[in-house]
């Protein structure tokens, strides 16, 4: 892995409508389970609304309802009732009392009236008066007229007794009770809908990566090699991997959650503009400083995150290269220059990181700053308020509550600004993969070969390059018969291989055509024509697995019996045998347990298994025991025994035993014929010829 | 756990001015959240009570202000203290470590991934550094916190209510952790899925010849999706817990609430406490909230970090194979050399001070180098790779090294510059044992090519001068012009200044080896070592190179790994190995005489040079 800090750390526009729009797509297959998620969220943001507004009528209604204005109705129904016995009635939500004969209705908005009562508390004692007044807990004055009678402020009270005093209070724990029911419902509710949301949105975004993933992966499996060519490894895993994890974020942290903020926001403004609309606006007020802070602070932040990546990336880089050039740094006693060089971009680094720090410990702390100045504010303006009587101090304690509520979520918009930035990046990267045409595609009308196929090959003067520069091929005709078998010689790097690559198709030609069974390959499906050919590579690739999934591919067609048989037959089964779990022995990627020689039988044995008409073979030119090689030797000739064969050879009795010989220097086909016939020509394949493998 | 974390008592020392100031910042701040919910109770009791006035309510108001301009400021100083102090650890960790990776010899490399090492100096530093800052500050803001919570929720309320609220908190801290585990182990998996799904695609991408010719694309496409299934599944799996987490702490949270309104809202009925009071008390329980959830955090965090400081105390109790032998006793120094004692790891060197070049001269000038009975292999018990070499290389002469891949020509060169280490008493320089020749006097006097020319990715002028600062620009030209590179440099975008390496251009592999070979001649070495460093070039290029380094080799000793004979044809003695031996020695001539491997070798290349004679003749090959 390559830590660099190039294109992948980049950070993009953090909103694309094409780009949405296309990543809103993928949802169309779960948009039920969507709306549900959206509903689920509706339910959770009541919820939270909900709970402040529960506490403000606990202080309001039942706390403080002791002291909450009442005022006379007449109902001639209620008259007969017990005098000292109270009674109440919760019809319609209107609690009524009836105290003294008289009927009374709790309504806290009241002006003073003939008909009003109130209780008031004065020296451990509970009165009832007649008219309001402004501290019911502690009132400006209290005179004793007679032995029932007071003077409250002016107006005329009566003292309650215990028990009265009692059943009121029992009505109010009563109400407490329920509403601490209907709390518990609610905190009940919220938790099970709280996490099925949770669950609803990960599984939608899992599901939809896993969509993306799937199609992206089918769609590099149609990607000629040309693409691979071009396109590093690391970075087509990345693609498949991080980008679309990136996108994930965007699904299940930015689209609903936004929702849910913006719910929770609009919901507690309603809220708050209800109870008091003045009040509000107050609470309102600190809103603008602190989105000025946030994005302020992101853009910063965003700023010396980015200087903190780079940095990071260049200590990686650093060290990286330190290990790499290990060899060279100890040869050359580098290792103190080497530190220093190390150390510098490290200190650069702290220097980035508490940069960083800085600006992130003043952040946070700030948020909670602006909060407290809200807080200041509700209580300067909401506490007149609450002398003047225009509110109830349960309103401002709700107002309070909301308050910190309302902040939370846009504090976090900054956050959920970056991950949607670097989601548009990876979506923006992972599209432009999902776009590139697939550049060897099926032929609209395909052709098909006459069955049985012969195996009969043309190239037509066929030229290539694999970069549009260089010409690996230029100008190569040839035909091979069915059944034949062809060696094709020449030095490193003469585009011997390529041969064997153009005729699977792997790439296109240029110019010219190649045909098989007199078709031009480029009209066959691709799923025909590589059934049909083989292709035995120098470096045998091993997919991580066992020694017989390596040979029958997992294709379930294939018995375990066979792929005995066949290994057998190509001389594989002697050395599977003497591993440890033979057939079932696992392999890793690059086969690094077995040699090249036993690799290359397993690779015979892979081909032979697959049974195809033409096989392509190129010989490994490393070094292989003469044992081994013996093997190789005795079974190349049952593998070609009635296929088409074309062989990149390195070795002299293959080259003998060919029943052709195509030599190619430099891209171009110099000589053809048998081995004796090229030897007596005493041209090039001669000279070849003596220099390789006449000592040997 | 806490055991590994011993080893940090020295980080702690030096900067426990950092700990200590942010600790007294962490308490300032703790001291004033504690006022805030008595400030919004004593509102509630004087409006109660009908007290309250304008006067008060300002004084109220302004209180607030002033105590969150206070924690304001200690906020920010605990986090920059402390954090900042994690992260100067994070600074000098990575410090020690890279230096402890530039003393660690070839042999450590062969057997560890860079990747992993990577992962060391990268992930584990930053787990230490989260274990050592956050952890810290958390768990005693958490503590102190929750102990003065609770001291003034029983002094505002009473033992009674305070117990009650409390009832749920240690569900709450049980919750956090055991959540925590569980959520860690689960999201492991998570993580072993994504490296599987890392791992198939990784697989596919590499193998995608075999896959397209064997018409394997279904069956990949299967295969990935059974490790995309499983990613989606674990991922699920985790989910199940790890989406419980919130809410279970927001409802088990809730229910402290719940029960305060239930039994706090008939206290204050009762007369027992005032409306104040249960507001007051309202705002600690919401502060007791986070401290009961920091311990599981920081559980886990420390949990963490512990394990990533084992693996870093690992790495750095590693000691250097090859160290200076003579310098006093640091074998023994360097196996303790664990966090303790590198609290002065600064004036640690790291041995490659610059000598003067007459010490260095001392020992190399007029000196052979002997090889005596030298036998050598790179894993004790292995097969030798050289055995019983016996040569002398007398001063100033050429010495030229030929033989198969593997028959241990490089291996010779690798004892002779020290990345291994040879047996006592095998090779000598002059009538010194090369064990006892400081390294840093080594590495100054010999001047090496190596097989891969490695490039730093810096400038190419930097990389001929190479730690050489005292160069002048004509003395990096002239060893360019050596190397026959000199012209080529000019022409590129930049001439010399040109970066090299992935950030910058590309250059073919024959470039990369004459900047190799100035950057050796560039050290004016004593002795000069190419490993087969003139493969990449044609053989008219190296026929120039050689020509124009006849006057510096002339002045020094010179060896010559080749597989060309050309390239050694010069040479006063060429060694022919085979499997580890000298099998031929001598003059070209007497070796050619000797009708034996280097005959034929000679022989073979020989028809080559012929070849492609013939095939510039052949313009035409249509003819054919």
């Amino acid at each position: 892995m390559k830590y660099s800090v190039s294109q992948e750390t980049g950070l993009g526009k953090p909103y694309d409508r094409k780009l949405m729009k296309r990543l809103l797509t993928f949802i169309r297959p779960y948009r039920t389970l969507f709306a549900i998620t959206f509903i689920l969220v509706m339910v959770i943001a009541a919820a939270q609304l909900v709970r402040p507004y529960l506490i403000k009528v606990a202080i309001d209604d039942h706390i403080n309802g002791l002291y909450i204005p009442m005022i006379v109705v007449e109902d001639n129904d209620l008259h007969n009732t017990d005098i000292n016995h109270l009674v109440s009635n919760q019809t319609d939500n209107i609690v009524t009392f009836t105290i003294n004969d008289e009927l009374l209705i709790r309504n806290s908005t009241l002006e003073p009236a003939p008909n009003i009562r109130q209780i008031v508390k004065a020296n451990e004692q509970f009165l009832l008066i007649n008219g309001i007044v402004e501290s019911p807990t502690n009132p400006a004055t209290v005179t004793e007229i007679s032995a029932n009678e007071y003077l409250v402020e002016g107006l005329h009270a009566i003292p309650l007794t215990t028990e009265q005093v009692e059943q009121i209070k029992a009505y109010d724990i009563k109400s407490l009770y329920k509403l601490a029911i209907i709390y518990l419902a609610i905190i009940i509710v919220a938790f099970i809908v709280g996490y099925i949301q949770i669950y609803l949105l990960q599984y939608l975004g899992q599901r939809i990566v896993y969509d993306i993933r799937e199609q992206a992966f089918a769609h590099l499996q149609k990607m000629s090699l040309s693409y691979f060519d071009t396109n590093p490894v690391g970075r087509l895993v990345t693609r498949i991997t991080n980008d679309t994890e990136n996108i994930n974020e965007m699904y299940s942290s930015v689209i609903i959650s936004l929702f849910k903020d913006i719910l929770i926001i609009v919901g507690i403004m309603g809220v708050l503009l209800y109870m008091d609309w003045r009040l509000a606006i107050v609470s309102f007020s600190t809103v603008p400083l602190m989105l000025f802070i946030s994005f302020f602070y992101r853009r910063k932040a965003r700023a010396a995150f980015r200087d903190l990546r780079v940095h990071l990336a260049r200590i990686n880089s650093n060290i990286q290269e330190s290990l790499s050039g290990i060899k060279v740094i100890r040869a050359f006693g580098l290792q103190k220059d080497k530190f220093d060089e190390f150390s510098e971009i490290n200190q650069a680094h702290l220097k980035a990181n508490m940069r960083e720090l800085f600006q992130f410990s003043l952040f946070r702390p700030s948020m909670d700053m602006v909060y407290a100045l809200t807080l200041a504010l509700l209580l300067w303006f909401g506490g007149g308020s609450v002398i003047k009587g225009a509110i109830q101090f349960g309103v401002l304690y709700a107002f309070i509550q909301y308050s910190e509520q309302f902040f939370r979520p846009i504090r976090d918009l900054a956050e959920k600004y970056n991950i949607m930035q670097s989601a548009m990046a990876s979506a923006e990267r992972l599209f432009e993969l999902l776009d590139e045409p697939e550049q060897i595609s099926d032929p609209a009308q395909p052709k098909s070969l006459a069955i049985p196929v012969q195996g009969f090959i043309k190239f037509n003067n066929v030229t290539f390059s694999y970069d549009q520069q260089h010409e690996v091929l230029k100008d190569v005709s040839f035909q091979i018969n069915a059944g034949e078998t062809i060696a094709i010689v020449g030095a490193t790097g003469s585009g011997k291989t390529t041969i064997l690559h153009l005729l699977s198709r792997f790439y296109d030609v240029q110019t010219g055509s190649i045909e098989i069974d007199g078709i031009d390959i480029r009209q066959l499906p691709k799923q025909q024509l590589r059934k049909l050919i083989g292709i035995v590579q120098q470096d045998v690739f091993l997919f991580t697995g066992d020694i017989k999934a390596n040979i029958h591919l997992n294709n379930p067609d294939i018995s375990e019996q066979q792929v005995i048989e066949i290994a057998k037959y190509v001389n594989a089964h002697e050395f599977i045998e003497k591993l440890p779990n033979k057939y079932h022995e696992p392999v890793t990627e690059r086969g690094s347990t077995l040699s090249t020689g036993q690799r290359q039988l397993l690779a015979f044995a892979r081909t032979l298994v697959h049974d195809p008409r033409i096989l392509l073979l190129d010989e490994a030119t490393s070094n292989i025991d003469t044992y081994t090689e013996k093997l190789i030797q005795d079974a190349l000739p049952k593998l070609s025994k009635g296929r088409t064969t074309l062989i990149v050879a390195h070795r002299l009795s293959t080259i003998q035993n060919a029943d052709r010989i195509l030599v190619i220097h430099k891209g171009r086909l110099i000589e053809q014929g048998t081995h004796e016939e090229l030897l007596q020509k005493q041209s090039y394949y001669y000279t070849l010829y003596k220099m390789q493998y006449q000592q040997s | 756990m806490f055991k590994e974390f011993r080893t940090m008592t020295w980080y702690i020392k030096k900067h426990y001015y950092r700990y200590l100031l942010g600790i007294i910042a962490v308490l300032i701040v703790d001291g004033l959240q504690l006022f805030l919910p008595k400030i919004l109770g004593w509102f509630a009791d004087d409006v109660q009570n009908g007290t309250i006035t304008f006067r008060l309510i300002r004084e109220y108001a302004l209180m607030i202000i002033g105590v969150a301009l206070g924690m304001f400021i200690f906020r920010f100083f605990w986090r920059y203290f402390i954090n900042g102090a994690a992260r100067h650890l994070e600074f000098e960790l990575r410090d020690m470590l890279v230096k402890h990776f530039l003393k660690l010899s070839p042999s450590f490399y062969n057997y560890k991934k860079t990747g992993d090492l990577m992962a060391h100096a990268t992930n584990d530093i930053k787990s230490v550094r989260m274990a050592m800052g956050p952890a810290i500050v958390m768990s005693i803001d958490a503590f102190i916190l929750s102990t003065a919570t609770i001291v003034m929720m029983i002094y505002t309320v009473g033992w009674k209510l305070t117990v009650i609220a409390l009832l749920p908190m240690p569900f709450l801290a049980l919750v956090v952790t055991r959540f925590g585990k569980m959520i860690h182990n689960r999201f492991k998996k998570v993580q072993e899925a994504f490296s599987l799904l890392t791992d198939v695609t990784q697989e596919n991408i590499s193998g995608i010849r075999v896959v397209k010719s064997f018409a394997q694309e279904q069956r990949e496409i299967a295969r990935f999706h059974t490790v995309n299934k499983n990613k989606f599944d674990l991922n699920m799996n985790l989910t199940k817990v790890w989406g419980l987490f919130d809410p279970l702490v927001e409802f088990i949270a809730a229910i402290s609430f719940l029960l305060v309104l239930a039994y706090g809202s008939i206290l204050v009925l009762n007369n027992q406490i005032s409306l104040g009071d249960f507001i007051a008390f309202y705002g600690y329980l919401a502060m007791m909230t986070w401290p009961m959830m920091a311990f599981g955090w920081v559980y886990n965090m420390l949990q963490r970090g512990s394990a990533s400081l084992a693996r870093i105390n690992q790495l750095l109790a590693e000691v250097p194979a090859i160290s200076d032998i003579n310098s006093n006793n640091s074998s023994d120094s360097n196996a303790n050399n664990n966090f303790d004692m590198n609290s002065n790891y600064s004036s640690d060197s790291l041995a490659t001070n610059k000598h003067p070049s007459n010490t260095v001269a001392s020992f190399f000038r007029g000196n052979n180098i002997t090889f005596k009975n030298l036998s050598f292999s790179y894993v004790i018990g292995q097969q030798p790779v050289l055995k019983d070499i016996n040569l002398v290389i007398p001063s100033g002469s050429t010495q030229a090294i030929l033989g198969k891949t593997g028959s241990g020509k490089s291996s010779i060169v690798n004892l002779l510059i020290r990345q291994y280490n040879p047996p006592a008493s095998s090779i000598f320089i002059g009538n010194n044992d090369l064990l006892t020749i400081p390294l840093a006097i080594l590495s100054q006097g010999i001047g090496y090519v190596p097989q891969d020319s490695f490039l730093f990715s810096t400038s190419i002028y930097e990389n001929i001068a190479l730690g050489n600062k005292a160069s002048t620009p004509e003395q990096i030209y002239e060893a360019a012009r050596i190397a026959d590179i000199h012209d080529n440099i000019l022409e590129l975008p930049n001439g010399y200044d040109t970066i090299v390496g992935e950030r910058g251009v590309t250059l073919s592999g024959g470039q990369k080896q004459r900047i190799s070979i100035a950057r050796a001649i560039m050290r004016d070495p004593e002795i000069f070592i190419m490993d087969d460093s003139l493969s990449a070039v044609d053989i008219q290029t190296e026929e120039r190179i050689l020509a124009k380094l006849e006057t510096f080799m002339e002045q020094r000793t010179t060896i010559i790994i080749a597989h060309r004979i050309s390239t050694v044809q010069q040479a006063d003695h060429i060694i022919y190995l085979d499997e580890g031996r000298i099998i031929e020695q001598g003059t070209h001539q007497q070796l050619l005489q000797l009708r034996g491997q280097y005959y034929q070798m000679y022989q073979q290349q020989q028809l080559e040079k012929e070849l492609d004679g013939f095939l510039q003749k052949d313009v035409n090959p249509y003819e054919i």
